[in-house]
């Protein structure tokens, strides 16, 4: 048994770090909630850990019609903000359930099928994870160009996919790779067939992958920012994250108002994360075997 | 790799393969179910070439070493897999299931899920749904290897009954010489992917083929010693480099012959000094099993040992004779057994 002296110490430095870890992750989300809920005046003084005064009025410039602003009544950005909103969800969702569906079927083909060149392809694949993306930003520009692509939804999904599928892939393969085949081969003796299989024995068991896939590609989708800023140039498309910068005005940077809107763009990644959480349950395996 | 392997497994017979880690038993078997491609060669199910036949239709349920039970499935639900998949109308299927669960003991556990089992139940939801389907073959790959002891023996002979009682056609593939011999109608012994030999299993027990299944077959192991054939007027012996002499009769090889003669333990009688054709046997260690007692020691330099039915007293010599007919002679250079005339 470890003395408690041998373990003070342990302990203190695990409290520590923990708490260093905490407000290393936290403490920029509480600081944008802070001056989201600061009146603009104050947000010029010295800067404090906590609002002295509440106000909503920069939530209420995101949602209202028309908003108070250095005392004028001007025009609210709703119409803005919702239209990116909805882009962002748009792009990220098809982004992944995309990403996930080609995901779940190729990295199958990667482990259990045989052909010529599969692993040196898988290689490929992944290897395109080491390119940076401005190197292809202008080819990929001209392409999209070409194809009529800028500035909508299938541009951008096409875009994403291409840029997330390498890591989901590589997720599906190890996923695949740790199932025993003696489940497949017991469904294949039982009558069912290759798709079958994969559909109604594979893939129940891969969840746990294909929601973390889906969870990974989710959040890279929706916090891009160079490809939509680049791809998405007008709202038909833009996101939030193209968008919130544009409320830096020449003469004006609306500190409140973009953090109001950050606060709120971090809403659906949160509660995404939250409800697929729940069904990352460890152990989905047990009982298959031994 | 399996070479040139040429069987014929009856109608409603149970036949083990067994052989040690990689010695191709596993391979066959997966080649008869259509898991592995052959190269060359036919496999044949009822005088219909299978070869080309996928898994699913060569008509063969298989219960895997690992069970692979779907754990997203209930023990109803994995039963009735197969035959949902056949589009068989579901009171049917429910028929069936619950009639394989009652063979089976699965009936309280039918709504569970596979993790809520123990591993004798799993064992035996692999073996019901293999048999709702009533398939024309069973292949068992070491069903039995991951089940502690006890519940080894209680589920061989459940497996054996419930074959007797089915009457299908079964290959049992297993390391294990006891589930082979007690389970099996035949038992085939394959090494390096070669079948050294096939038959009964008291046939193959009694009369090995070759030095590899002599020694493969049996616990403890036959005892073997290299000797040379010799010959004093109209007796035949086999005497080995320090002169020990072992009487062989009528075996049909030449004087010179360098032989090497095995000795199941059992065949090994301790008796009085005086009793003729005495070996002295030096002992080295008695094991007491219970039942009967494992006597390990030394023919001349000769390391054998021998099995009394009885318990024996701390000692360090004794005399043993070999039992009537309990010499087997093998070639030495062909490994292959010299049959008595």
């Amino acid at each position: 048994m470890r003395s408690l002296i041998s373990t003070l110490p342990g302990r203190v430095g695990t409290v520590l770090a923990v708490i260093l870890l905490v407000a290393w992750s936290l403490g920029p989300i509480y600081w944008s909630l802070v001056t989201s809920l600061t009146p603009p005046l104050h947000l010029l003084g010295a800067p404090s850990l906590w609002p002295h005064q509440i106000t909503f009025e920069h939530y209420a410039k995101l949602f209202g019609a028309t908003s108070l602003s250095q005392g004028n009544a001007v025009q609210s950005v709703w119409p803005q903000f919702s239209a990116a909103l909805a882009n962002s969800l748009i792009t990220s969702v098809l982004a992944t359930v995309v990403t996930v569906a080609i995901a779940a079927f190729g990295a199958y083909a990667f482990v259990r099928l045989e052909f010529p060149g599969r692993d040196l392809l898988f290689v490929a694949v992944v290897a395109t994870l080491a390119i940076p993306a401005y190197t292809v930003m202008i080819p990929l520009y001209r392409l999209m160009i070409s194809l009529k692509l800028i500035d909508t939804y299938t541009g951008i999904t096409l875009i994403y996919v291409s840029a997330f599928l390498p890591l989901a892939l590589w997720l599906m393969r190890s996923v695949y790779q740790a199932m025993p085949i003696s489940l497949e081969e017991a469904a294949w003796l039982d009558g069912a067939g290759r798709v079958y299989t994969l559909v109604h024995i594979v893939l129940p068991l891969a969840a746990p992958g294909l929601i973390a896939s889906a969870i990974l590609t989710f959040l890279n989708a929706w916090g891009q920012f160079m490809v939509p800023l680049v791809f998405s140039p007008t709202l038909a498309t833009k996101p939030l994250t193209v968008l919130i910068p544009e409320f830096v005005t020449r003469n004006y940077i609306d500190f409140g108002l973009m953090n109001a809107a950050g606060i709120l763009a971090i809403i659906p990644p949160v509660l995404l994360v939250l409800f697929l959480n729940r069904y990352l349950v460890s152990g989905l395996m047990a009982g298959a075997t031994k | 790799m399996i070479h040139g392997i040429d069987l014929s497994i009856r109608d409603g017979e149970f036949i083990s393969l067994i052989g040690a880690s990689g010695c191709g038993k596993s391979t066959l078997l997966r080649m008869i179910a259509g898991l592995e491609d052959i190269s060359g060669g036919t496999i044949s199910i009822d005088g219909r070439e299978v070869n080309n036949v996928a898994p699913k239709n060569r008509d063969i349920a298989m219960v895997f070493q690992n069970y692979a039970l779907y754990p997203h499935l209930t023990v109803a639900d994995n039963m009735g897999f197969s035959l949902k998949l056949r589009d068989v109308p579901k009171p049917e299927i429910v028929r069936a299931v619950r009639e394989a669960a009652d063979l089976l003991g699965l009936t309280p556990y039918l709504n569970r899920m596979p993790k809520a089992l123990s591993g004798g139940q799993r064992q035996r939801v692999a073996m019901g749904r293999a048999i709702v389907r009533k398939p024309r073959v069973f292949l068992f790959d070491e069903p039995l290897s991951n089940l502690d002891a006890k519940l080894r023996v209680q589920m061989r002979t459940e497996i054996k009954a419930l074959q007797r009682r089915l009457g299908t056609t079964s290959i049992y593939v297993t390391h294990d010489q006891i589930e082979a011999m007690t389970m099996s109608d035949r038992i085939v012994i394959l090494n390096g992917g070669r079948v050294e030999q096939e038959g009964a299993p008291l046939d193959v027990y009694d009369r090995p083929a070759n030095l590899f299944v002599a020694t493969f077959i049996g616990s403890p192991a036959m005892n073997l010693i290299e000797a040379t054939v010799r010959r004093d007027g109209d007796r035949l012996f086999a005497e080995t480099d320090d002169g020990l002499r072992l009487p062989l009769a009528n075996a049909p090889v030449a004087e010179g012959t360098a032989v090497t003669v095995g000795v199941r333990p059992e065949h090994l009688n301790f008796v009085s000094s005086d009793a003729a054709g005495a070996l002295p046997f030096a002992i080295d260690l008695i094991e007491p099993t219970g039942h009967e007692t494992h006597v390990f020691g030394r023919l001349g330099r000769h390391q054998v040992v021998a099995i009394h039915a009885k318990r024996i007293a701390e000692t360090s010599s004794a005399f043993v004779t070999i039992a009537p007919g309990g010499v087997h002679l093998f070639d030495r250079a062909s490994g292959q057994r010299i049959e008595r005339i």
